[in-house]
């Protein structure tokens, strides 16, 4: 198997834990509340 | 010629004796006291040149001043080799560490417009509130506080609220001279960066309990803050024409704002080192003791307060007063044996769902390296060292004096003992972590 086929489906599968982990959600749900928050008060 | 020796086997580092995990701990709690003198002192820079500057541009220039900081002294400590290998074990922790950065440059600047609506003293105790938040995730996240009995969890909760009290009524001795012709915006703005920068510390401490290098974490941490506040820029001045147009407009001024950034990367970089050894729990209450040191630079450099009533100082002494009690009292509660077994929980967990190197992630726990794990400088790292110091010096150079009034005697004061706790918790650092 050639380092290509293993590394692509790899990435895929980092990709997929960080998008179901919940210490991923949290900050990118904060982060975008905050530049809600700053578009009010700039 | 390869600058890299590193090889994939996997090494069993033995979990740390209990002498060595207080020794980490007392360490953590160092740091975030030093953390707390710089980041307190990062503001002054910033006090001597803000009339007439949009916040935006404040932020980005202290930025700009962080990222170009961040390639002198660190990459001394450790080079660009040892960051790349670093990244090439926890991978996924990029994601992690630009996602803080771009939270950290939005909460900056909500941080400039609170101040310009409700004025330093009011906006710092509440985002400072940031720290609270942040214990909630340690506890929720990363098992901090678990296991760690009834004494500490009310020392580290107790002091917590303590410094929060403190905090009031340090706001409250304030009120009269602050700015505030928006105060609902300021207060939500200041509020909303302690929620940002409060959960800016999840990232932190997934990372450093994976094993990750804080000077490997603030690269990216960097690059995601320099992003993030672009975007900002450009979008706030409308195109890169005007941008360029308003920095060339302020050069004369532009140092001391990346000087606020220089100091501010040190502060950050310690602050880091407590949350990695003592958690967010009493890492980050600590290091919001920049407060204090804050304080201490208005009123005793700067002259704020001059002229205040007895009343006014009566609430400024109780104020530091109460805030010192809290960081005392979270100074003396850190992790026992079974908290700190609940922490190596945490960090198995994290290193097996992303399947990283259970010795990487045990030996940097411990504040120690994997032998196969030795990175050397290149000439590379020279370079860049070189040109970052160069750019510096080179805006200092074209610097205009600034006309504010300053106590010159204080300011040195104040400037010896921040290099003081520096090198002291420096070398310590160095002597039992190699900065690891």
């Amino acid at each position: 198997m050639d380092e290509g086929s293993v590394t692509a489906p790899r990435r895929a599968t980092l990709a997929s834990l960080i998008l179901r982990d919940v210490q991923f959600w949290v900050p990118v749900v904060v982060l975008v509340l905050g530049l809600l928050a700053l578009r009010w008060v700039a | 010629m390869t600058a890299l020796s590193e090889s994939p086997a996997v090494y069993a580092a033995p979990v740390p004796d209990a002498r060595r995990v207080r020794t980490l701990q007392t360490l953590g709690i160092m740091c975030g006291l030093t953390a707390g003198a710089w980041l307190g002192a990062a503001e002054a820079p910033t006090k001597l040149v803000t009339a007439g500057l949009s916040p935006v541009l404040i932020s980005l220039v202290m930025v700009i001043g962080v990222f170009i900081a961040r390639w002198t002294l660190p990459t001394l400590i450790h080079g660009t080799a040892y960051v790349a290998a670093d990244l090439r074990q926890a991978p996924h922790l990029i994601v992690w560490a630009i996602l803080a950065g771009c939270m950290w440059a939005v909460a900056n600047t909500l941080t400039v417009y609170a101040v310009r609506d409700v004025g330093l003293s009011i906006a710092f105790p509440l985002w400072n509130s940031n720290s609270l938040l942040g214990i909630l995730w340690g506890v929720l996240f990363f098992d901090e506080l678990r296991g760690a009995g009834a004494r500490r969890l009310a020392g580290v909760l107790g002091g917590a609220l303590l410094m929060f009290v403190g905090a009031v009524i340090l706001t409250l001795a304030s009120a009269a001279h602050s700015a505030g012709a928006n105060a609902t915006r300021g207060v939500a703005a200041a509020l909303a960066a302690g929620a940002l920068w409060g959960t800016m510390y999840i990232p932190y401490r997934k990372a450093y309990l994976t094993g990750m290098n804080p000077l490997s974490f603030i690269t990216f941490f960097t690059v995601g803050e320099l992003g993030m506040m672009l975007v900002l820029a450009l979008t706030s001045t409308g195109s890169a024409g005007a941008l360029w147009g308003e920095l060339s407009g302020a050069r004369h001024l532009l140092f001391w704002i990346m000087a606020g950034g220089v100091v501010w990367v040190i502060g950050d970089l310690f602050q880091q080192y407590a949350v990695k050894y003592a958690g967010i729990t009493r890492g980050i209450p600590l290091s919001n003791s920049n407060q204090l040191w804050g304080l201490l630079w208005g009123v005793f450099v700067f002259g704020e307060l001059r002229g205040a009533g007895g009343g006014v100082l009566a609430k400024v002494v109780a104020g530091s007063l109460t805030m010192a009690s809290g960081t005392a009292l979270i100074a003396l509660s850190s992790a026992n044996e079974r908290e700190h077994e609940r922490w190596r929980a945490a960090a198995k967990r994290e290193g097996d769902r992303y399947g990283i190197d259970a010795g990487y992630t045990t030996a940097r726990g411990a504040g120690e390296e994997a032998p196969a794990f030795a990175a050397r400088r290149t000439p590379l790292d020279w370079v860049i060292v070189i040109a970052a110091t160069a750019i510096l010096v080179g805006f200092a150079a074209i610097a205009q004096r600034p006309s504010i009034a300053i106590h010159g005697g204080w300011a040195v004061a104040l400037v010896v003992a921040t290099l003081g706790v520096l090198a002291a918790c420096g070398v310590g650092l160095w002597r039992i972590t190699r900065f690891r």
